[in-house]
């Protein structure tokens, strides 16, 4: 089973603060550290552990500048096959756009599939939309949210689906077709520094993304970044941190929840 | 005639109170309403919607991108494109939104939160809800639109007239994807939607061997330990002890979040406890517009410091 993967790299601003710059013009990401998009590496361990069980090859696939080739090493480390990263120097924030160049790349370069695996969304812009778009484009059944694959077989695969406050519904989808991993769907291999240097021997084969994106015109644009909009807001406990407990004990007596 | 479509989330027989956003937003814009649901029978608000569409198809194939895409391929025939179709930002709403996109090649936006009808600009999240876009069509031409649950329901107006009633049936079905069944969640030792107080910890908590000290923080305290999703999806805690969207939706008394930054589809589940304590070391976690009061310190530290206290 040829199975690709869609990886992304992304700034890793969980534990970070972020800045808009020039009057809303920009987000001032220079100093953060980048990673695979985490929904991602559901994606490559789910597709890696069906080609161990199945047979196959996985290939990663990534739309970024050249440094979006540590995504593709990590994806390699994991057990893909190879990589191939469709370069292009502006951020692509629609993600028709980005949809629409990864069909047009798979069209062009008669690349062969019998699944394309995404992640649910990527951290950055929770848009959600890339797998479902490119399924469209490509006529092909898609599902999203997927939190498990129960059984495989030549041209047809059943798969689970999250749906809201813990209920799933277990669905047959006809090969090929494009699935949205959810995360928590597995267990990602970890895969260490050396793992990672040792992909470098593998080859990746770059693209310019500007022989597939001819016919892509952007529908939509960012007018402006916002900080979040205030709601109330807490009371903040001020103090030393032995200071700051007690109060926060109190406030649990107060509530009626300890003694 | 002008018209917004919205598609109707339903499930095992339910209207979804999310589709009252959906309405919302419609009515904001001003337009003229056309909702899409199968043919069953549904509580809910009529009079908020102009026109009903109800599709011949049992309810668990409505929701399937390709069956979808063909009913709103229907729709058009008849009545013309639509203005805009608006989903909420739920599973199947967004599954089904961006497969729409792909196959009219019409522009969308997920995770709407706010408009400025003014401006048109469409309000979007980004970076779990540390910083918003604000999103604007490039031409003016018909749209998708997921939106945030709770951000548009109060805009929903009364209808002076009853809505009409409209049937499709001839519209393909497709067999490439077929639900099987519902799987149920297993049952668990801990119902977490009974209890009084909640510890809930997220992603701040860094690896796994740091999770027992706030199981014993919670014995201390006489709570009941949750999770936000990353906690659950790393296995650190039983999916059962999930608090969120796709988890549970709790009301404690007291909901006291450490290392939980807010990403809305945990403050979803969460938001109507009478109180929220957080703890985070990062001043502007999304979390502190929410909760009542807030910490701002090293969770672990503070963690540590309660249990001496209660020791002693």
């Amino acid at each position: 089973m040829n199975i690709l993967v869609l990886v992304k790299r992304v700034a890793a601003t969980q534990e970070e603060n972020l800045h808009i710059t020039g009057d809303g013009k920009e987000v001032d990401l220079s100093k953060l550290p980048f990673t695979m998009n985490d929904w991602d590496t559901y994606a490559v361990e789910e597709a890696i552990s069906i080609i161990e069980k199945v047979g196959g090859l996985v290939t990663a696939i990534s739309i970024g500048d050249a440094e979006s080739d540590e995504v593709l090493r990590r994806a390699i480390a994991m057990g893909a096959k190879e990589g191939l990263l469709i370069e292009v120097e502006d951020i692509l924030h629609d993600p028709f756009v980005r949809a629409s160049l990864i069909h047009n790349f798979l069209k062009k370069e008669n690349i062969v599939f019998d699944a394309i695996f995404t992640g649910v969304q990527s951290e950055d812009d929770q848009f959600a939309s890339v797998g479902g778009i490119l399924a469209a484009l490509l006529k092909l059944p898609f599902a999203s949210m997927v939190a498990g694959i129960d059984q495989i077989e030549h041209d047809v695969m059943v798969i689970r689906r999250e749906l809201e406050g813990g209920l799933q519904e277990r669905v047959k989808i006809t090969l090929p077709c494009v699935l949205a991993i959810q995360s928590g769907a597995n267990e990602p291999r970890y895969v260490s520094i050396m793992g990672i240097r040792k992909a470098l021997k593998v080859e990746r084969k770059i693209f310019k993304g500007d022989a597939y994106g001819a016919d892509t015109k952007t529908m939509i644009g960012i007018m402006k970044w916002v900080y979040p909009p205030k709601k109330g807001g807490a009371t903040i406990l001020t103090g030393e941190l032995n200071e700051v407990c007690k109060e926060l004990l109190e406030i649990l007596q107060t509530k009626g929840v300890h003694q | 005639m002008s018209y917004a479509l919205i598609i109707g989330e339903v499930r095992k027989g339910v209207f979804e109170e999310r589709n009252l956003d959906s309405i919302g937003i419609c009515a904001l814009l001003q337009k003229e309403t056309r909702l899409l649901i199968p043919d069953n029978t549904y509580a809910m608000d009529e009079r908020l919607i102009d026109t009903i569409v109800k599709a011949k198809i049992a309810e668990d194939m409505f929701l399937n991108p390709i069956n979808l895409a063909n009913m709103v391929e229907h729709l058009i025939e008849l009545h013309g494109n639509p203005d805009c179709i608006i989903l909420t930002n739920s599973s199947s709403g967004t599954e089904f939104a961006s497969y729409l996109s792909g196959m009219l090649g019409l522009p969308i936006i997920t995770d709407v939160s706010d408009l400025d009808k003014e401006r048109r600009v469409f309000l979007k999240s980004y970076y779990s809800d540390k910083l918003f876009g604000e999103f604007a069509l490039v031409e003016q031409r018909p749209f998708i639109l997921t939106v945030r649950g709770g951000s548009f329901k109060e805009h929903c107006v009364e209808k002076v007239n009853s809505p009409k009633i409209e049937y499709i049936d001839n519209f393909a079905v497709n067999d490439s994807r077929v639900f099987l069944e519902y799987v149920e969640e297993e049952k668990s030792e801990v119902d977490i939607t009974k209890a009084d107080f909640i510890l809930s910890i997220g992603r701040g908590v860094g690896n796994k061997d740091e999770v027992s000290g706030y199981g014993e923080l919670a014995e201390f305290l006489k709570a009941v330990l949750s999770g936000s999703r990353p906690v659950i999806d790393k296995m650190w805690l039983p999916k059962a002890r999930q608090v969120g969207t796709s988890g549970k939706t709790v009301k404690p008394k007291v909901y006291l979040a450490m290392g939980i930054s807010g990403a809305f589809q945990h403050i979803a589940g969460m938001k109507d406890s009478d109180c929220i304590i957080a703890v985070n070391k990062d001043a502007n976690a999304p979390i502190f517009q929410y909760a009542h009061y807030g910490i701002i310190a090293d969770m672990h530290k503070v963690r540590d410091q309660l249990k001496e206290i209660l020791k002693g």
